[in-house]
């Protein structure tokens, strides 16, 4: 017991926060093409894009900016490619989603190899230029909470300030109204003037760009190198949390911190001599089932609604 | 689909798989090397030895298989992602039936493999179906997250529990009983005797897929849900059994890895193999006999990729990018078709309008 009592420290949640930020980040652009009605599952091969993209741009220019800069570079095409093939093609946007996975592998394993002669994990010679940690001597000097929220990597902040951001953006301006008429009420939505067409090419090159974002803190942020198919199905935990937080963006960060937390719970564990490997399945069973308890509670409640009525 | 429109469908295929090849071609000639000779590696790679044409033909089944597999859920209306972790505990279940009981004859040793790696496959996929029909779980997103569960708990077991004690081996589970093994057919390739059971397999979904009246009240479930629970069809148990007999198949493929190819679980067990054949089924938008054939043209291009990245030094990556790019154009091929017909047709007008004017 008593060991089980040592894992849970200030470790425990600085990782929890650390290995939320892809999934929060990719899940706030998973939100917006779900706001229009097109889920899009393809954020996990977007993220990995943006995860080269921002490698290879810091690697060419030693600067972590343009890594960044190519990061939204990478994410705007992206945007625009899911666009076009859903929106303007029509395509079955589940088909597409899984297109632009397979795709993602395939073309940055082939970019790896022919850009750097590298194949596997990329090394850098000379070291990556990767994203600086903010540090406030006022914020160390409060107990807990000050470390806790010191001494990050600059997009985790970013992450946090854009939950609020969205939130606002979504919910309380004209922008996020049309946004979410796009999905519910196309038609009405263009009876009132507005196209529905173009809030959804905006919302797939919004997401886009934030999956690319959340690929750039993954590799110049988080584990500074690329290696093929590092996004390892975050994506889809992201589309998970946007399931579970029902694409509110408060709601969806806290789906992927209970998900990091799981992450995070399962690397302390081997502290305690648990196999990585098996830990490491802790996140994905433990996402399932966070879908499967948030579906039977909607389920149970809808239940007593429905005798509440039938009863008056 | 109805039989008029088959031309047309035909058609948009040539057309796509020729703009892929041609992108292909395009990005080998952007990376500096010789896209003709590229292409040319790459037949050679798949047909030009008994070896090569062996393991194309090994490939092939290989997609085939996880491409009915991703057919016959989604003809039902629910979607197997998940078939790469039902293919590692398929395999990893045969891997431990076939080394537990060394020295059984074979007669009896490798069916009950075979039954533990459907039944290890079938109950991993049991779970999403339920989810999806009890409580409307999506199930495209817990089957692929289940996917990466399974592979780290094979990871897990391979190095730990059932970590084999013997030398030289330094991830893997205890050696099968050769005995157990399927013979190849062709000298040092991959072409096992498993491409008997799997013909067998092939022909036995698409007759039930095509010919049954189970295979035409999944397709009524897949295409219109309410329809078919209207017409007195246990939609929601079709969709489990689909899915189960999907997630069965993906486990025989992973035994079929055990015991054509490795002799004992390895965590490289496979290699997106149901990606792969889900690629291939897209495609061909799950129609079964499009599979089988179109499994031989992806098996082509993932083999001759190999020889293609050996003897060129052009990465085989390019074979994924290339399949991806014809999944996309497939699946735009409406939208595309109806984009250039409506363009069209506006030309037509305002040409007519001009010379009415003219007039």
């Amino acid at each position: 017991m008593n060991e089980l009592i040592s894992i849970v420290n200030l470790g425990l949640f600085q990782n929890t926060l650390r290995t939320a930020t892809p999934v929060v980040l990719c899940a706030l652009g998973c939100l917006m093409t779900d706001h229009v009605g097109m889920m899009n599952i393809g954020c996990d091969g977007m993220m990995l894009i943006g995860a080269f993209a921002a490698v290879m741009g810091s690697w060419v220019s030693g600067s972590w900016m343009v890594g960044i800069l190519f990061g939204l570079m990478a994410g705007l095409l992206l945007g625009l490619l899911y666009g076009v093939f859903v929106i303007k093609f029509k395509s079955d946007e589940f088909i597409i989603g899984v297109a632009l996975n397979i795709f993602a592998g395939g073309l940055t394993t082939f970019l790896l190899r022919e850009l750097t002669g590298q194949s596997g994990t990329f090394h850098a010679e000379g070291g990556l230029s990767t994203l600086p940690r903010l540090q406030s001597d006022w914020l160390e000097q409060i107990p807990v909470i000050g470390q806790l929220l010191n001494n990050n990597t600059l997009l985790v902040y970013v992450a946090w300030a854009l939950v609020a951001v969205c939130w606002v953006v979504i919910y309380r301006t004209p922008f996020g109204f049309w946004l979410r008429a796009a999905g519910e009420h196309p038609q009405s939505l263009r009876s009132a003037g507005k196209s529905p067409e173009r809030m959804k090419y905006i919302a797939s090159l919004l997401c886009g760009v934030l999956a690319c974002l959340s690929g750039a803190h993954l590799s110049l942020g988080y584990l500074s190198t690329f290696s093929e198919n590092m996004s390892n199905s975050r994506g889809f935990i992201a589309v998970a949390c946007v399931i579970f937080g029902r694409s509110n963006p408060p709601k969806v960060f806290l789906a992927a911190l209970l998900f990091g937390f799981i992450d995070a719970l399962g690397m302390r564990l081997q502290s305690l001599g648990i196999s990585s490997a098996l830990t490491a399945t802790f996140p994905y069973l433990g996402t399932v089932l966070m879908m499967v308890l948030l579906v039977w509670r909607n389920d149970r409640k809808k239940k007593r609604l429905a005798r509440q009525t039938a009863k008056a | 689909m109805k039989r008029g429109h088959r031309p047309d469908y035909l058609l948009a295929l040539g057309v796509s798989v020729g703009l892929a090849l041609l992108l292909g071609a395009g990005i080998m000639a952007l990376t500096g090397h010789p896209p003709l000779e590229g292409y040319q590696l790459m037949l050679q790679g798949a047909f030009g030895t008994p070896r090569a044409i062996g393991n194309t033909l090994a490939k092939a089944a290989t997609l085939c298989l996880t491409g009915l597999a991703t057919a016959i859920a989604a003809q039902a209306g629910i979607f197997n992602v998940g078939g790469e972790g039902q293919l590692y505990l398929g395999a990893m279940a045969s891997a431990v039936v076939g080394a537990k009981l060394a020295g059984l004859s074979p007669w009896l040793g490798v069916p009950l493999a075979l039954l533990a790696a459907m039944a290890a496959g079938g109950v991993y996929a049991w779970v999403p179906a339920m989810l999806k029909v009890k409580l409307r779980v999506n199930e495209v997103i817990t089957t692929i997250l289940l996917n990466s569960a399974a592979i780290y708990f094979c990871t897990y077991l391979t190095n730990g529990p059932l970590k084999t004690m013997e030398r030289g081996i330094s991830s893997g589970t205890d050696a099968i009983d050769p005995a157990f093994m399927f013979e190849r057919l062709i000298r040092r390739s991959s072409l096992t005797e498993s491409i008997f059971l799997t013909a067998a397999i092939a022909f036995l979904v698409w007759y039930v897929m095509r010919k049954t009246t189970a295979g035409f009240q999944m397709k009524l479930t897949g295409q219109n849900g309410r329809f078919a629970h209207y017409s007195g069809i246990r939609s929601d148990r079709l969709a489990v059994g689909s899915m189960v007999v999907s997630g069965a198949i993906c486990g025989l493929v992973g035994m079929f890895e055990v015991f054509g190819l490795h002799g004992r679980f390895i965590t490289t067990v496979s290699n997106e193999f149901y990606y792969d054949g889900m690629l291939v089924a897209m495609i061909v938008r799950y129609n079964p006999l499009g599979i089988i054939l179109m499994s031989l043209f992806f098996g082509a291009m993932k083999i001759g990729g190999s020889a293609m990245e050996l003897n060129a030094g052009i990465p085989s990556s390019l074979v994924v990018i290339i399949q991806s790019i014809i999944i996309f154009f497939m699946a735009a091929e409406q939208g595309i078709v109806s984009a250039l017909r409506a363009r069209h047709a506006q030309r037509k007008a305002a040409q007519t309008l001009r010379k009415e004017a003219q007039e």
